[in-house]
């Protein structure tokens, strides 16, 4: 018995699927965006920490890095300061590594310039922080080795020729480091020079250095009574590593220290490693959830679209004896196959997006493999699908059992409200905006929710702009030029979220429009007998999403303004200028107009007669 | 637009003219003849009624003159005009300034009032606002509901509704009005109201082209079409007095 | 038994009382059922003294009515042809009108399509003149009741009329 009434409804809900092909794959389109947005992001969340560790693996990172100043002036043996040797040998450090020499340059290479942080090494390997290769060779006289993200801002490669401090040198290797955080983010736990110093005379904004390494004699060389040798590094091992940040604090400030002595456990280089992929985070998440709420909003027009034909399809489905149980299951077997089909999809999309996003920061070793889809993230994918699936059925279901069977056979799912201002005001205007007033007045929470999903669209949209506006600014470029692979990070996300926030409003466009068509084939066909041409009808009905979509535009300005503020770092309010805005909002107009008159174009096709008979039935 | 004259030279031109038209649905075994091959001519201030069974495609063939669905073949007239070629945008002028329709389900909007339902035609045509509504009310009164102007379709009986939808297709004055089983969802006191208004623009002049299963209208038209399977199969004149009197008819020994 | 029927049974051919009585049951069907043998007996022997049907003994067989050849005068003739044309209304019934119609056809007196045409015709412009005068009554009058009904069966007879329209063309088109 169990068995026959399931596949009564299997039967039911294909025939059903089979019979309303075009709303069954925007349903399965809307689904799918929002499962695809939320399996990004979960992808995405846990990344950051774990290519750190595999540098730190690959190159035997320290637990803590010591930066000692130098010390000048008469009477001062050059040198490692006695410190150093202490700190070797303080309880609790099991191995050490240096001290090597730290002196600033400027480093010229194809035109650009950018100030550089040398450090002295030895050509043998040490037994920690050391480099890992990914081009060319380690130290060599005349050589340098440097910092990949670094190097691909300078746009060097193994073999080019630059300078430092004047002086000419040969790319030999690239290297990546866990010592000391990547490009640009080089100062965020780097002492000494890191405020922004004169190397060499020469103003360089903190974000425009980059590490390299030479050898030792090399390095020392560099050094000029200008810009002498500025610190000594030593990395330390810990028996602890957990006691990283304790002994960092302990340390700092120890005597011969002249109060300059800095100290960084592990925690905080990864916390800085992390920074390049925090950035996208940082725009990552506002976005994604733009564009989860996008997706449920189409979902919910689709859903709110099709009441009526659930409500008469119940009514039908009761009258030949079925219960409510039969009638919910046959809705919950359609939306759960179109809903598990999404998440599948979503599934596969996001794990083919992931990667695009998250190869991260080029200094850390993390290969640009697929971040892992683990089953907890695949089982809390599926369990969102089901639940918009089974949220989607409950309040048709919840309808379907309170409507007596009579009236649902009417078809008298919710007739329309009448709005006696707006049916006034819409007697002034033309034809097609009297029409897509009055049908806005019919159904005002769908035209509440096309307002809702034009301002996502549009805050998303202000929200790129002020990104740009402030990358022309060059807030975040470099003065010299080098590309910012931040600004490069974040360029990308954003253009990414840009086209995912455009694809998912096209498709609620195209939604809102098609129920719409579904809801109004009545009255539009009504209209035409009585004189309406089938252009005026489908301006109408574009008209009515174009309506509410102005106020929602104009609210996607503040908005978007908003959320570039609180995304960004620095927290700033950037307003882009004025005719930016004013085409920001024209262009997603006139998009959600034509999106919209394409259905409306093709609900016209059918002669009126064929629908007013259609709907006396 | 095409301005082909009719065959016949204007003055003594029939409102309404049609010629072979036929209307096909479905091709080889589906093929269905819903209309096949009707001649119609109607002068003006002339009520015709068509009748038959279900089916006959008398619906069909008023969707025709209309311009609300296009013939397979054949030529429609209206004042001389060739009216089938036309292009949508002319279809609609059509139905708003020549043609008035009348549906069997009435077709009123359920959130306009009865005065903004008749005044909608109007406003789709471009009227000034104030003169569509002058005019709609004028109507209203004229089919005797001035005091429901204010009320919405679900106030009113089936028969005022209809009426409404009377007043609604007179708005643009137009050459020939089409009823499409105006009274098939009234009772019969509506009926007899519907009955009634007919009757008065019969006597104002104006052109009627009823389609009917009520014996009733059919009597009182001026012109009685039959219709089977798609093709009128008989035209009567209801000329002439009656042999009997209402005294036998009532049962009364004559 | 109205006098016109049993006329018109007899306008084919002349026919025995026993014929006579079993074409009416055929035509009449269950509404025959309540009649006797007796009514046509009677109803023949008045249609006789009326010098509208002769009748006849069949040679060498005893003397019963149902025995007897019934045949049509002149007189009889004429009068099944005025009948047949005639389209007044109510009349006793619809079995008359029925049996009308196959008399009609079975003696080719007339098409039947034409009878009911003709009769339908006639229901029109009573019914068109009813609804004149209905139209004409102040609302709620008592004589718009009775013309109320007087509509209400003349709108029934119509469609039964239609009906016979439907059935008697289908007889012929299989003919």
């Amino acid at each position: 018995m169990v068995m026959g009434k399931l596949v009564l409804i299997s039967r039911l809900a294909g025939r059903d699927i089979r019979r309303h092909p075009a709303q069954a794959v925007l349903l399965l389109l809307a689904i799918t965006a929002a499962t695809a947005v939320l399996s990004l992001g979960l992808v995405l969340h846990g990344v950051t920490s774990q290519p750190y560790q595999q540098t730190r693996a690959a190159t035997n990172g320290p637990d803590v890095v010591a930066y000692l100043p130098a010390l000048h002036g008469p009477g001062v043996r050059p040198g490692p300061p006695a410190a150093a040797a202490a700190l070797a040998r303080a309880p609790g450090v099991t191995g050490h590594g240096g001290p090597y020499p730290d002196v600033w340059t400027i480093i010229r290479a194809r035109g650009l310039s950018a100030g550089a942080e040398a450090e002295g090494r030895t050509q043998a390997s040490s037994p920690i922080d050391q480099p890992k290769l990914t081009a060319g060779g380690w130290v060599r006289p005349g050589h340098v080795v440097i910092e990949r993200t670094f190097a691909d801002a300078l746009g060097v490669g193994v073999g080019d020729r630059v300078t430092l401090g004047g002086q000419a040198f040969t790319v030999g290797g690239i290297a990546v480091t866990a010592a000391v955080p990547p490009y640009p983010n080089l100062c965020q736990v780097t002492g000494g020079g890191c405020v922004g110093g004169a190397p060499g005379g020469e103003q360089v904004p903190p974000r425009d250095l980059g590490m390299i390494w030479v050898t030792e004699p090399d390095a020392l060389r560099l050094a000029t009574p200008a810009a002498p040798v500025s610190t000594y590094v030593l990395d330390l091992r810990l028996g602890d590593p957990a006691q990283a940040e304790a002994f960092a604090a302990g340390h700092s400030g120890g005597p011969g220290s002249a109060g300059l002595s800095n100290m960084v456990g592990w925690p905080d280089l990864a916390a800085a490693d992390g920074l390049l992929v925090q950035d996208e985070q940082q725009v990552l998440s506002p976005g994604a959830l733009l564009a989860a709420l996008l997706a449920v909003a189409s979902v919910a027009v689709l859903a709110g679209g099709r009441m009526a034909e659930h409500t008469r399809r119940t009514g039908l489905l009761k009258a030949a004896g079925g219960g409510p149980g039969l009638v919910a299951g046959v809705l919950l077997a359609e939306n759960l196959v179109l809903a598990l089909a999404a998440a599948a999809a979503g599934l596969l999309a996001g794990w083919l997006a992931a990667p695009l996003i998250t190869s991260p920061g080029a200094a850390l070793v993390g290969t640009p493999g697929a971040p892992s889809l683990t089953v907890p993230i695949a089982a809390e994918v599926v369990a969102v699908a089901v639940a918009v699936a089974l949220a989607a059925t409950l309040v048709p279901a919840i309808r379907a059992a309170r409507t007596s069977t009579v009236s649902a056979l009417a078809g008298v799912a919710r007739p329309p409200r009448r709005r006696a201002a707006l049916i006034a005001i819409s007697r002034r205007l033309p034809v097609p905006l009297l029409l897509g007033l009055r049908l806005v007045a019919r159904r005002p929470r769908r035209a509440i929710l096309g307002a809702a999903s034009i301002m996502i669209t549009t805050a998303g949209v202000v929200a790129v702009l002020a990104f740009h506006v402030t990358a022309d600014r060059g807030d975040q470029a470099t003065a010299s030029g080098l590309s910012d692979p931040v600004v490069i990070r974040d360029e990308q996300m954003l253009l990414v979220l840009t086209v995912v926030l455009l694809a998912l409003t096209a498709l609620n466009a195209v939604c809102a429009a098609w129920t719409t068509v579904l809801d109004t084939r009545a009255a539009s066909a009504l209209a035409r007998a009585l004189g309406a041409t089938p252009r005026q009808v489908g301006a109408g009905i574009a008209a009515a999403q174009v309506i509410p979509a102005v106020p929602g535009a104009l609210l996607g300005i503040p908005l978007g303004i908003e959320l570039f503020a609180a995304a960004s770092r620095a927290g700033r309010v950037v307003v882009p200028p004025a005719w930016w805005l004013a085409a920001a909002v024209l262009g997603v107009l006139i998009a959600a107009a034509a999106l919209a008159s394409i259905p409306a174009w093709a609900g016209t096709r059918r002669p009126a007669a064929e629908i007013l008979q259609a709907e006396m039935v | 637009m095409n301005e082909t004259a009719g065959p016949e030279a204007a003055g003594g031109t029939p409102v309404l003219r049609a010629r072979g038209l036929h209307k096909h649905y479905g091709k080889d075994a589906g093929l269905v003849r819903a209309v096949d091959g009707v001649d119609l001519d109607v002068d003006a201030g002339e009520t015709v009624a068509v009748t038959g069974p279900s089916g006959c495609g008398k619906s069909t063939l008023l969707h025709l003159l209309g311009g609300l669905d296009r013939a397979s073949a054949g030529e429609i007239w209206l004042a001389g005009r060739r009216v089938d070629q036309l292009g949508e945008r002319a279809l609609a002028r059509l139905r708003r300034e020549a043609v008035g329709f009348v549906f069997q389900a009435f077709h009123l909007m359920d959130e306009l009032t009865a005065v903004e339902n008749v005044e909608l035609p109007g406003l789709l045509a471009g009227q000034s606002p104030r003169a569509a509504r002058r005019r709609a009310a004028g109507l209203l009164e004229r089919v005797g509901l001035a005091d429901r102007a204010g009320f919405l379709p679900s106030a009113l009986s089936g028969g005022q509704r209809q009426r409404v939808a009377i007043a609604r297709a007179l708005v643009a004055d137009p050459l020939v009005v089409l009823a499409d089983e105006p009274t098939g969802n009234l009772d019969s006191e509506a009926t007899l109201d519907v009955l009634r208004l007919f009757d008065s623009l019969h006597a104002a002049g104006q052109t009627l082209v009823i389609v009917t299963h009520d014996s009733r209208i059919a009597a009182t038209a001026d012109r009685l079409i039959s219709m089977r399977d798609g093709e009128f199969v008989d035209q009567t004149r209801l000329t002439g007095g009656t042999t009997g009197s209402l005294g036998t008819l009532a049962g009364l020994e004559g | 038994m109205q006098q016109e029927v049993v006329l018109a049974m007899l306008a084919k051919e002349p026919s025995h009382g026993y014929e006579l009585r079993a074409r009416l049951q055929q035509a009449l069907g269950p509404a025959g059922d309540a009649m006797n043998a007796g009514q046509i007996y009677v109803t023949l022997g008045r249609l006789e003294k009326a010098g509208l049907v002769t009748c006849e003994q069949a040679a060498g067989l005893p003397d019963r009515p149902d025995r007897k050849v019934y045949a049509l005068t002149a007189d009889g003739q004429q009068r099944v042809t005025e009948w047949v044309t005639d389209t007044s209304w109510p009349g006793p019934g619809l079995a008359e009108f029925h049996l009308k119609l196959i008399a009609a056809a079975a003696a080719r007196l007339a098409d039947p399509l034409a009878i009911i045409d003709a009769q339908r015709r006639e229901l029109l412009r009573s019914l068109r003149d009813t609804q004149r005068a209905a139209m004409a009554e102040p609302p709620g009058s008592d004589a718009a009741l009775l013309l109320e009904g007087i509509v209400l069966r003349l709108q029934a007879d119509l469609r039964w009329l239609e009906a016979c329209e439907r059935k008697w063309t289908g007889r012929k088109d299989r003919s």
